[in-house]
Parts: C-alpha cells; structure tokens; sequence
C-alpha cells in the first residue's frame, strides 16, 4: 500500500442555501476520513444523512463550504485527480441512442484512449462485466442491472485506481446484486481502493474492509468492520452434526462452571439473499438439463 | 494504459469527442427529418406562379427568381435559428437530468471542453442541414432560372426582339440564378444559427428549465433582429432635434453589447437575394463578427458553468 491515501476528507462541510427567507442547510458537517489504497471503504447511513454530498464533494461534483477532499494527494477541485477515479452513480442514465460498446468506447476516448488499445478494453470490460453479447445493443432497451453493469464497465475503462459508487446494487435483483458484489471483490483482489455507498448493510458487511457512519451531516463512528461488529463480550461456537448428547454436556459445562450465561442456541440461518441463488441456479440447471435432454 | 489527453485548461481533441457524440445523438433523434418537408417546399415551389407575374411580358421576370430565392432563404433562416434553440437548449439540461454528465464529468473532462464540444456538436448538425438545404435551393433554383430564361427569350423574339437584346435580357435573368452571391447569403444564416445556438447554450447554463432557455432564446433572437432600430432611435436626434439623453445612450450602449445585431445578417441575406455585389471583405467583417459574438458567449457560459454544482 502506497503512503499517500486514495482519499483524503479533512473537516468538510458543505451548507446549501436555502429560500430568500433563509433556512439553508448543512448536509457535511466536519467530516474527516482516510480511505488506504487498496481499501474497500463503506459509507452508510440514512436518506439524506450527507453520504451522497460526501461523494460529491470527493468527485469535485460540489465545492466544500470548508474543508478539502483530495483523491491520491490531488486535490479533488482539480480535473487531474479525476484521471484515476472511475465513477458510478445511483441509478446511472447513459446515452440511450449509443450501444453497450459505443458507451464504454465514448468514456475510454474521454479519458485519452484510442486505436487498438481502446478497442481491446472495451472488450475486456464488456466481458467482465458479461455484456459482450449485448455489445451493439442501444442501451434504451437495457434492463436496470445492466445499465449498472454498464456503468461499471465505463467506471472501470481507464483503468482506474479508485472506484467510487454510490448505490452500485440500487433496484437490482438478487442475481445482478451478487454479480456486482462478485465484481468489487475482484477489484479489491487487483489493489483497486473502492469507496462505496450503500443502503444494503449486509452486503457492506460482506466486502467492506472498513466504514463510516454518517449521520445528520456528521461522522458517527468509523473503523475496521470486524472491530465495530464484533461483540466482545460474547463467543461464538458452531458444531457441525453435534448430537443432542454433547450440547447436554456443553449447557451443563456452562451452568456448573458459573463464569458464563448461554444467551442462545439453535441453527444458523442462511441469508434469504443465498437462499434465493441457491433456489434460482438450481432451477435454471434443471431447466438446463431438460433441455439437453429433449434435444 | 493509454496515451491520455492533458488535463490542460482546454483540449481540443476531447471537445472534438464530446461534438462527434452529440452529432451522433442529434442525428439518431431523427432530427434531419425536418428536411423532408423543406425538400417539398422548395420542389414545390418550382411550381408555383405569384399572382404579379403575368407571363414573361411582366417587365422584371427576374422577380419570380428573387421570390424563389426569398423563400428559401428565409426557410433556412428559420429552421436553423430554431433548430439551434431548441437543440442547444435540450442537451445540457437533458444531461444534467439524466445525470450523464456526472459520468462525464468524473472523468477527467474540463468543463470548457464539455461546453465547446456541445457547441461544436449543434453547430456541426445546423452546417450539415444548411448544406442539404443549399443544394436543394440551387438545383431548383438552376432549373427555375433555365425555364424562366427560355420564356422570356421565347417571348422577346416572338415581339421581334434582336439576339443580342433578347441574350441581355437572358443574362439579366440568369444573374439572379445561382451564383456565388447566394451562399454569402446562406452563409450569413449560418453565422446567425450559429450565434443563437452559443447564446442558447449560455441561457441553459444558468436556467432550470428547458422551457426557460426556449423562451429567453427567442427573445434574444428578436432583439437581436429589431435592436438596430431601437439604436437608432436612442442615439440620433429625435423628431424635433432633441439630443438623446444619458440614459438612452447607457442603454442602448448595453443592448448593443449584450444583444447580437442580427439586421446586418439580414442584410446580406436580403443583398443575396436581390443578387446585389457583396464585397469578400464584407463576409470575412461578418465572419469576425460571428467568431467574436460566440467566443464571447461560450466565454460567459464557461464562467457560469465552471462554478455550477450538480
């Protein structure tokens, strides 16, 4: 990991005016955070806590009323910090009168790319993001999963060393969601920092390295996931095929030893997310086999 | 991974990208469409005698040329301003709506890059329909002044005219044909769209609503055509010899700055029409203009674009 930060936010603040009568407001108030290269950054919190204007500002998309925003030690107000930031906004709308290719190809010359070079990562990100058969369809007849592939794929085309995302499974099913969760785990495996937004805590949980709590404009708490998740006060212990003998033993070890409580005990529950794939794939492969089969 | 483009304060290739897509957007919004029903018009036209000319008799058949002309310019004046209002003010709000330009914008573009190449993207689709329509205007008009001349020619000797006055009078009517003069005129509605559309794209930088820009477009285009007379009025003595004020001169010094004069674009157009001699110099002074008037407005939009947040 490199020493400088992929994004730095030093004590913003960001007040909209309001009316003629006043009643302006502060959506950022004096937040600071440090995101490391390599980094999958989550930042949660309410409708209108401040997480979008946070994004914005790191985008030079708004100016800080206070503060500053850099993107690997540029400050963020410059167009040249943008040259490593791939971008994804909620519910993206693209040119609808371009095709899947036209679109990433428009975004690779955007940033200076052309010939072979562009032509050959056009491919490589409509594959990545399993677009390459729709590659000369217009986007106006896109679903909404794969408008959001699509606007990774025009994120990712310069090879960015930041992704920034805001709401990147926003109104996506379940499949779509996965394939795009699959797709920022990829890119934490290639050192790429993401700094993402989301509603879906569970899926924050699943991929993010650390988050931030926004709140009201303000930073409630931030840190390493696994420290603000964990409870320590509390273990946990899963046995598999444990007959009911043994877990009469371990209750009586627990009350005789009178040093602990047993809170709770049962099944682990599988997310209704997995339930949901496992149900779907395994319908499609039946459905798959069917087909073979009458063929 | 690439040779990339600078991030310098204006990069003319990236401009040039963002112009080739919006001419690509116009054109697959069908906007060339609009050139069917002219193409009928001005076809249409081949056909039709205005109730003055009463056959080759008339003593100027050369009016019926200068009608044809008229008409088409006046088409090509038209659809072009207001193809040049309604494009420009369109695309930008369009983007911001559909936050595509947040995409475009998180990408290294300079927001000047992103205006000029909107600009030049309009511009490009009103060149491509004046030419259409150019060609259009001097294939008919070709065939039109050939049949008027043949009339008249037919006419004279029949009234026991001699060759060399009937080819004088045939010459007369095949000046008012096609000729280098006319596309000075048509030149002079590009210049005009082109105006328009750079003050178009400055009202939509500020407006928050399409109808806004439409609206504040049209009027700018009316000004601009009428704010000759109101100088005149405001800077020469009146009826009685009064002296126009400070306060006429003040304002009449901010409508001239801040409002294109358009009559000297009518001017040349009209001249076009009545095959009057326009100097080359004269089009390179209308040319300048031009260029000064959109750099000036394309300057303004960027300052008020480069502070806009989304």
């Amino acid at each position: 990991m490199s020493e400088v930060p992929a994004v730095q936010v030093n004590r913003l603040v960001k007040d909209f005016k309001g009316s003629f009568r006043g009643g302006g407001i502060r959506a950022v108030d004096e937040v600071s955070l440090s995101i490391a290269s390599g980094e999958v950054y989550g930042l949660i919190g309410p409708n209108g806590s401040g997480k979008s204007t946070t994004m914005k500002a790191v985008l030079g998309l708004v100016r800080p009323t206070a503060g500053s925003c850099a993107i690997f030690g540029r400050d963020s107000s410059k167009v040249d910090s943008r040259m490593e930031v791939g971008f994804l906004p909620e519910n993206p709308y693209f040119y609808k009168h371009l095709s899947a290719a036209e679109t990433v190809s428009f975004y690779g010359k955007l940033c200076g790319m052309r010939g072979a070079v562009l032509k050959a990562r056009v491919d490589e990100m409509l594959e990545l993001v399993g677009l390459e058969e729709a590659r000369d369809r217009r986007l106006r007849g896109f679903s909404k999963g794969m408008l959001q592939r699509i606007g990774l794929a025009q994120a990712l085309v310069q090879d960015p060393r930041l992704v920034v995302l805001d709401e990147p499974t926003a109104g996506v099913d379940p499949m779509g969601s996965r394939q795009i969760r699959d797709l920022i785990l990829d890119l934490k495996g290639r050192g790429i920092t993401v700094f993402l937004c989301s509603h879906l805590l569970e899926q924050v949980q699943e991929i993010c390295d650390r988050v931030g709590i926004i709140h009201r404009g303000k930073m409630v708490n931030e840190g390493n996931l696994e420290e603000l998740t964990s409870m320590h006060d509390r273990t946990e212990i899963v046995l598999q095929d444990a007959p009911p003998e043994l877990l009469e033993q371990i209750r009586k070890l627990v009350d005789q030893s009178n040093k602990g409580e047993l809170v709770s005990e049962g099944h682990p529950r599988s997310s209704l997310e997995s339930l949901f794939l496992k149900e779907t794939i395994e319908a499609e492969s039946k459905q798959e086999a069917v087909s073979t089969k009458q063929s | 991974m690439s040779d990339r483009l600078g991030t310098s304060f204006f990069s003319p290739r990236r401009a040039g990208i963002i112009a080739l897509s919006t001419v690509t957007q116009l054109v697959r919004m069908k906007v060339f469409y609009f050139l069917a029903p002219i193409a009928l018009l001005f076809v249409g036209l081949q056909f039709f005698d205005v109730f003055w000319y009463e056959g080759p008799e008339a003593s100027q058949p050369q009016q019926e040329l200068m009608m044809h002309k008229n008409l088409c310019l006046g088409t090509m004046m038209l659809f072009s301003s207001l193809f040049a209002i309604v494009s420009t003010a369109l695309l930008i709000p369009g983007d911001i709506e559909d936050r595509t330009l947040y995409t475009i914008l998180c990408k290294p573009v300079p927001r000047l890059d992103y205006l000029v190449g909107k600009l030049l993207g309009v511009i490009s689709v009103i060149f491509v329909a004046m030419l259409v329509m150019d060609i259009l205007m001097v294939v008919t008009l070709h065939y039109r002044t050939q049949a008027v001349s043949a009339e008249l020619g037919e006419y004279l000797g029949a009234i026991g005219w001699g060759e060399e006055e009937v080819r004088q009078g045939q010459a007369e009517v095949a000046s008012h044909g096609p000729s280098l003069i006319l596309q000075y005129g048509v030149w002079a509605h590009f210049f005009k769209a082109s105006i328009i559309a750079a003050v178009a794209l400055l009202i939509s930088t500020f407006s928050t609503s399409t109808l806004f820009t439409i609206a504040s477009s049209v009027m700018i285009w009316i000004i601009g055509a009428i704010q000759s007379l109101a100088r005149e009025g405001l800077f020469t003595k009146g009826e009685y010899g009064v002296e126009p004020g400070m306060v006429d001169r003040i304002l009449g010094t901010i409508i001239s700055l801040l409002f294109p004069d358009f009559q000297l674009f009518e001017s040349v157009s009209d001249g076009a029409a009545r095959a009057m001699e326009i100097g080359m110099f004269d089009m390179l002074h209308l040319g300048g203009l031009t260029f000064f008037y959109i750099a000036i407005y394309t300057v303004l939009s960027w300052f008020v674009f480069s502070d806009k947040e989304f």
